[in-house]
């Protein structure tokens, strides 16, 4: 009984689960307790040991840590300065090379030929042209369900309800892509829909037919994510092999 | 550190004693002297607590585990967008609370007084120019930045098991940017500017039921008029730089608690 509680308290180290914190650090109630008498003496004379530990610690070079990792200072630290700077400093350089310009004056009474977003809302543009796809209920008469415009900005909220469910659709530990090349093929089927959306959205500037863009818009997401999910599902065999292989390798099977 | 109390409070005594360099005399001088005052002692306990509880016990994480460092290094620039847009949000807030000093969101005049002072920011003003490249590509870059974000914990599946709250969370963000970068675009009231802005009207208008409201409270009305371009210029520099801070704050938070979910 007592080595089996013994075997379950032990500290995992393996990094699989968080270490529990040191047992002898005293909560702040234990320390409140301890004010009187052989106690007090007790947590004085830890208190002492731990200096002591402080002063070794600070006298000796040998760093003691706890974590075992990439050094904060310097590895860490420069890494991160010398990226934050050449990132600010690519801002920096865009800005200079490509400034912005402004248009003509707002003039409510003249409809500009274009008019558009910035680009990151290009997909969101594009899911208000998505009339041909607002079905017309035979039950209804013929007649829409809700208006065309209404149907494009709840298709907003359908596809950021989808984002925002598929940690819980999407269970399980694996990670990488060939791991599960369904999903990997709904997020490159994701990522071609919010090119094509976007592409639709300024369907009057795209120099082609506007019912083969609409068409390929829905299109190429499917064509690209049954390519994505037929290649990963084919590099699955044998990246499991290898991976497997590996770990096994790292800690044989008892 | 001990609880006994010292030999009659004499810290002076007690700090002749000691030799100290200059420096250490005047820390503990300070510290002396705001201890009196704010007790800093109880709250260097609870530091000392945390410390324990915080600091010293760390999971080790799955690259140190497999000692995979030496695969790790090129995933190392998309792990490095998050950083990207969090750098790209603190340019595009200093360059934009220059820009705030000479920007005034009034629809009065023809040109209207907004578009003028974009005029007079960009045409007179020293440096003027630059200031505003360097927000607006400030800010396309953090958009661009959190997109690919969004992919990068995509495909690496990190959005699993312990980080679907920021995951959530991150949706919110992203949500919260294009609402930052749409605000932004209003701001100059240009044709581009009014424009967009009429279609967010019809938007918030095509909202099922709550609508009208919507419009009312975004847009300050049906039409765009004075209220919209003060409602766009208060969301832009009072309310979402508060909320999007605090979020970014407790994103990053939260991913430096969980750590980070390298791929297996």
């Amino acid at each position: 009984m007592s080595d089996n509680e013994s075997e379950t308290k032990e500290i995992r180290t393996d990094g699989t689960g968080i270490v529990a914190p040191d047992n002898e650090t005293p909560t702040w109630s234990e320390r409140k307790a301890r004010k009187t008498g052989l106690s007090r003496l007790t947590y004085e004379y830890f208190e002492r040991a731990r200096r002591e530990d402080q002063d070794l610690r600070t006298e000796s070079d040998y760093v003691e840590r706890d974590v075992l990792a990439f050094p904060t200072w310097p590895h860490e630290t420069v890494r991160n300065l010398s990226i934050a700077s050449f990132f600010v400093g690519m801002i920096l350089f865009l800005s200079a090379t490509m400034p912005p310009h402004i248009g003509a004056p707002a003039n409510p009474s003249q409809t500009p030929a274009i008019i558009l977003p910035d680009w990151y809302l290009y997909w969101s543009f594009g899911l208000l042209k998505l009339n041909p796809l607002n079905p017309e209920l035979a039950i209804l008469g013929g007649q829409k369900i809700m208006a065309d415009r209404t149907y494009g900005v709840l298709a907003n909220g359908v596809v950021v309800g989808f984002i925002a469910i598929v940690p819980f659709l999407n269970k399980g530990s694996a990670r990488r892509p060939v791991e599960q090349p369904f999903w990997a093929a709904v997020g490159v089927a994701g990522v071609v829909f919010a090119m094509t959306i976007s592409l639709l959205a300024v369907k009057n500037l795209m120099p082609m037919n506007v019912d083969l863009l609409f068409d390929l818009t829905f299109l190429l997401p499917i064509v690209f994510g049954t390519v994505t999910y037929a290649v990963l599902k084919t590099m699955r065999e044998g990246y499991m092999y290898n991976l497997n292989r590996r770990y096994y390798r790292l800690r044989p099977p008892k | 550190m001990s609880l006994e109390r010292k030999e009659e409070h004499d810290h002076k005594a007690w700090m002749k004693k000691k030799d100290l360099t200059p420096i250490e005399a005047t820390f503990l001088t300070t510290l002396i002297w705001l201890d009196k005052r704010l007790r800093i002692v109880d709250y260097l306990e609870l530091l000392e607590t945390l410390y324990y509880k915080v600091n010293l016990q760390m999971p080790k994480s799955h690259t140190e585990q497999y000692n995979l460092d030496n695969k790790f290094w090129y995933w190392y620039p998309l792990y490095t967008l998050g950083l990207f847009s969090t750098l790209a949000y603190v340019v595009a807030a200093i360059s934009g609370a220059l820009l705030g000093f000479y920007y005034s969101p009034a629809t009065s005049g023809d040109p209207t007084t907004a578009y003028n002072s974009i005029e007079f920011i960009m045409r007179d003003l020293q440096f003027g120019f630059m200031l505003r490249s360097i927000h607006r590509w400030s800010a396309q870059v953090m958009v661009a930045a959190v997109f690919l974000h969004m992919l990068r914990v995509y495909f690496t599946g990190s959005y699993k098991e312990p980080r679907e709250l920021n995951w959530l969370l991150g949706i919110v963000l992203i949500s919260l940017t294009m609402v930052f970068g749409y605000t932004g675009y209003l701001l100059p009231w240009d044709q581009l500017a009014f424009w967009a802005g009429q279609i967010g009207v019809e938007m918030s208008l095509s909202v099922p039921l709550a609508g009208e409201w919507v419009a009312q409270l975004l847009f300050g009305g049906f039409t765009l008029s004075q209220a919209t371009l003060q409602r766009m210029y208060i969301l832009h520099v009072f309310l979402l730089p508060f909320v999007v801070t605090t979020l970014i704050a407790i994103h990053i938070g939260i991913v430096w608690v969980q750590g980070i979910a390298e791929p297996h």
